[in-house]
């Protein structure tokens, strides 16, 4: 009863935590000292990218990691690993997107070959290819053995990315949140206003992931029952013959 | 005719004269691996094509103004991407660009630049200026692009904030 109510609440209240970043991000927190206008892209960007790497890359990784464990191995990890990937790309392309967006007015450029940017984009082109790696693959235990082997291997860039500020000379800044001596770098209103944006993104990643979970799912046993269709068929032709 | 796999070339398919018979399973194994196989070469040509872009070059996307100075002859007027803070009032907008100096804890360097700056070009905030040397030990830089790198601090406009006795408005 209550798992059935927290299902249904779940999306309504994602589209909730949406709408109060968007109220509180374009209208109520003043504009920044520096940035002005500008930095309302950090209730954006930084939540989008913070699902794209660690939300659901990370997701697909565990999963992954999950299948290739004996005692956990099953399909519902095979297939929540590809789902989360599936979302992960989406995810990993608006990160780019908005960063661009956000670089050219603030930066001058839309896009410079720093060690952020570049694997970010590396990234992308990973998770674009554990994708290719599952369409590349008709028998579905090797499918899914490869494509979690995969996974796991390239979750390396994931820390890769988010050290790449401190470990080398970047445009993109440093970490306003995550950074190495725990100090937060944004208070107040716009503290908040980022807190919910995170909270209200990875709300959505979860809600994408649920549907596309459900959709797999529906498209495995349409596959299926094509197969058994095909041997009755099968059979009635064998029959008439 | 429910059993066929796409009509890939590696798939062998006994003739059956009543459709009847049974069928051999399709040699898939190989063939998943030519394709894995492919997928990561393209994989790896593109991450190399991205790294290609600047990080093998170096994984530094900038020398700072302190350590430009403190090895000013290795950088002789090779183009390079300089990094420093603007000097406050030494701004001077020009025809083709602007002037100014960037500045490091050890020292300045005297930068010209052409073409329109960055939105957010001001003094005190963090620049990257593309560019090199006019000579092999001038001090004066010639950039033809300036990009500015904001910090990862964010403070909220507010006027009627009051400030604390160490200056800090947080």
């Amino acid at each position: 009863m209550m798992k059935q109510l927290s299902q249904r609440l779940f999306g309504p209240l994602t589209l909730v935590a949406m709408g109060v970043t968007l109220v509180l991000g374009l209208w109520v927190v003043p504009p920044d000292q520096v940035q002005g206008e500008l930095a309302r892209l950090v209730y954006i960007h930084p939540s989008v990218a913070w699902v794209a790497l660690y939300v659901s890359f990370g997701t697909a990784a565990i999963a992954s990691a999950l299948y290739l464990w004996k005692r956990t191995r099953s399909d519902v990890m095979d297939r929540v690993a590809n789902c989360a990937m599936e979302v992960s790309v989406v995810f990993i392309a608006l990160t780019l997107i908005t960063g661009s967006i956000w670089g050219r007015p603030a930066w001058g450029v839309w896009w410079v070959w720093d060690a952020r940017l570049t694997s970010s984009a590396i990234l992308g082109v990973l998770a674009l290819g554990y994708l290719a790696l599952r369409r590349a693959n008709d028998d579905v235990q090797l499918r899914a053995r490869r494509s979690a082997v995969f996974a796991v291997l390239v979750a390396i860039n994931v820390p890769i990315i988010h050290f790449s500020v401190q470990w080398w000379k970047t445009l993109h800044q440093g970490a306003t949140v995550f950074n190495s001596n725990r100090h937060l770098l944004i208070h107040g209103l716009q503290a908040w206003t980022l807190l919910i944006s995170f909270i209200a993104f990875t709300m959505l990643f979860f809600w994408l992931l649920r549907y596309r979970y459900r959709l797999e799912v529906q498209r495995e046993n349409l596959a299926g029952a094509s197969v058994e269709e095909a041997l009755s068929a099968r059979r009635r032709e064998g029959a008439q013959s | 005719m429910f059993f066929q796999s796409g009509g890939e070339d590696d798939v062998s398919v006994t003739d059956a004269p009543n459709g009847l018979s049974p069928v051999a399973p399709p040699a898939t194994k190989k063939r998943n691996r030519r394709r894995s196989i492919g997928v990561v070469a393209v994989l790896l040509l593109a991450i190399v094509a991205l790294l290609s872009q600047g990080v093998f070059h170096s994984l530094n996307f900038f020398e700072t103004v302190d350590q430009v100075l403190a090895k000013r002859a290795t950088f002789g007027t090779q183009t390079m991407h300089l990094e420093g803070v603007v000097k406050p009032g030494s701004i001077v907008r020009t025809s083709s660009g602007a002037s100014f100096y960037v500045t490091g804890s050890k020292g300045e360097v005297f930068v010209t630049s052409k073409g329109t700056p960055p939105q957010l070009f001001q003094d005190n905030i963090p620049v990257v200026v593309v560019g090199s040397f006019t000579t092999k030990t001038s001090m004066n830089f010639a950039g033809t692009q300036i990009m500015v790198k904001h910090t990862a601090s964010y403070i909220a406009k507010n006027p009627k904030r009051v400030k604390a006795s160490n200056g800090s408005v947080r």
